[in-house]
């Protein structure tokens, strides 16, 4: 019984010691995704085509059900850099910043901060400013030169966003006052709601209104004028730019898809990542080249 | 003097109540707008479609719970029966502070150790992700067995000495008498022991959410991800908003009340072994 028992624990021994010298390809792929409700989960299944219309018309999340649901950027890049098999999903600011998991590159582009600002990687995002035609107000343009000063996109770089202006200029306050309605996407939201106390901390006299309604909202309430300046997690459309809309980035959301390091797989398409994440494809061999 | 134990007891009372309250007014508005009907009985979870089923949730914590004892209960009961009956003292003297610590240990600890040690393992093992109901399970079962240990050994070691010195006189051995006499009679104590355990296990958050999956969908077999309650509201509540976050809250309550039941089933049990 005993040297039964020896035996197996040394077969199992020399599995894993195998295991870990050569990765199987057959494996399957250990999905790893956020949960509902995270603003990076909803950029991403949207951008990579995870999220369609449904029979009703509504936009559905089909991501894989038997994925690793984790709550949180970092848990996810501990999941997959502790699993070989595993593929998952982070903001790019902190996939850079983290040596522990290696970054796919989407149909042959790099994520860098580089390729996110020329617009050759595809699961990006820009973070839009609306407003109808050039900016009046004085209250919001002052705002609008904070957002792109240089203490602005400090504060868009540490929501985890790439930058959009990399020299910015100091911004000195104005001293102006009154209230200024920023509104639009619930994604844009949460980075305006910091830049908005920042910028109320060097304009005392200023109260920001922040109200997340969504993107198409954003610029319709801007073009109307129910909104100073509108939010838009995406590009504008044909339509909107020809009723007057402006659209300025202050910063973009990037996504990189992320694996280990000891997993030979560099290299996805879009499509391909868009199968893993729907559960159409579950093993590596599928998508390895 | 009397004063101060009074508002002591008071805070005690007042901390049920308010909580209980937050639950009720806070969750029971979103049964006013979604049917409690189809909250309890929903298979599926998209709450960003507007669509709240947590009965997958609901089989999920009972399916890791009910895995978690199975293998946790004998485990636990056993060292009880060791610890009072046959460790000499230099052992029970090591026993039972580290068992005694084995409660102290922060769940996320525990959590991290499942998903550094038992989430590959499980991997290697089985294959597949290594996020499972066995993981949870099993790591579960070492967090429920402090309170089985202690409760048992208390409920074993208050059986009269008389029970087990009447079965020795009868000509029985240590260990006939031990399990035929006096294991029996602190019945109800180890079955007390065991429903705390579930209601710790059911309770249960950090560690689970780190080590299960997580999966909104019904549990398959053991090897497979599940979701459980309490995971349901710490996984979504840093993002929810409005109606998402109302459901979260209601889940809270469906939990506070299996909880509930599981207290009263306890104090059901214990009430009968006073009959005795």
């Amino acid at each position: 019984m005993m040297k039964k028992l020896l035996a197996l624990i040394l077969a199992l021994t020399a599995l894993s010691a195998f295991a870990l010298a050569e990765f199987d390809l057959s494996q399957t792929i250990a999905v790893v995704s956020r949960e509902e409700g995270s603003g990076t989960r909803g950029a991403f299944i949207e951008l990579t085509g995870v999220q369609k219309k449904n029979d009703e018309g509504k936009d559905q999340d089909y991501t894989y059900a038997e994925a690793d649901f984790v709550n949180g950027t970092s848990l996810v890049i501990t999941t997959v850099s502790t699993n070989p098999a595993a593929i998952g999903y982070a903001s790019l600011s902190s996939v850079l910043l983290n040596d522990t998991v290696k970054s796919i590159r989407i149909d042959g582009v790099e994520p860098t901060t580089e390729n996110i600002l020329n617009k050759t990687y595809p699961i990006a995002r820009p973070f839009n400013l609306v407003s109808k035609g050039e900016l009046t107000n004085p209250l919001a343009v002052d705002f609008m030169n904070f957002v792109m000063s240089k203490q602005g996109q400090e504060v868009v770089a540490e929501d985890g966003l790439v930058p959009v202006n990399q020299e910015a200029a100091e911004y000195t306050a104005a001293n102006l006052s009154g209230l200024l309605v920023v509104g639009g996407s619930t994604s844009v939201a949460p980075v305006m709601e910091l830049l908005a106390e920042a910028y109320t901390e060097l304009n005392p006299e200023v109260e920001v209104d922040v109200q997340s309604t969504g993107s198409s909202a954003g610029v319709t309430g801007a073009l109307d004028e129910t909104y100073m300046i509108g939010m838009a997690s995406r590009e504008l459309k044909d339509s909107e730019i020809e009723n007057g809309a402006l659209a300025v980035a202050i910063g973009i959301d990037g996504i990189a898809v992320i694996n280990a390091l000891d997993n030979p797989v560099s290299d996805l398409t879009l499509e391909q990542v868009r199968q893993i994440y729907t559960g159409e494809v579950t093993t590596w061999d599928a998508v390895a080249k | 003097m009397r004063g101060l134990f009074l508002a002591s007891a008071c805070v005690c009372v007042l901390a049920v109540f308010f909580i209980s309250a937050f639950l009720f007014v806070n969750g029971l508005p979103f049964f006013a707008k979604y049917s409690a009907l189809d909250f309890i009985t929903g298979t599926e979870w998209a709450p960003l479609r507007d669509v709240f089923g947590i009965l997958p949730m609901i089989v999920g914590s009972f399916y890791v719970t009910f895995i978690a004892l199975l293998i946790g209960a004998p485990i636990g009961v056993f060292t009880a029966i060791l610890l009072a009956c046959f460790a000499p003292k230099p052992v029970v003297k090591v026993m039972k502070p580290a068992v005694a610590l084995l409660a102290g240990i922060p769940s996320v600890v525990y959590g991290f150790f499942g998903l550094m040690v038992l989430v590959p393992l499980s991997r290697t093992l089985f294959g597949g992700t290594g996020k499972s109901v066995l993981v949870a399970s099993v790591l579960l079962s070492i967090m429920v067995l402090p309170t089985i240990i202690q409760t048992s050994e208390a409920a074993i070691r208050a059986v009269p000495q008389s029970y087990y010195e009447g079965s020795l006189a009868l000509g029985a051995t240590h260990e006939s008498s031990v399990f035929r006499a006096v294991v029996p009679a602190a019945r109800s104590g180890i079955i007390s022991g065991i429903v705390l355990g579930l209601g710790r296990a059911i309770g249960e958050t950090m560690a689970i959410i780190m080590v299960a999956g997580n999966n909104p969908r019904m549990p398959g077999n053991i090897l497979s991800g599940v979701r459980t309650l309490t995971v349901n509201v710490l996984m979504e509540m840093g993002y929810a908003a409005d109606v998402h976050l109302e459901s979260l809250i209601a889940t809270g309550v469906v939990l506070f009340v299996i909880v509930m039941a599981i207290n009263f089933l306890f104090s059901f049990i214990t009430r009968k072994r006073i009959a005795q």
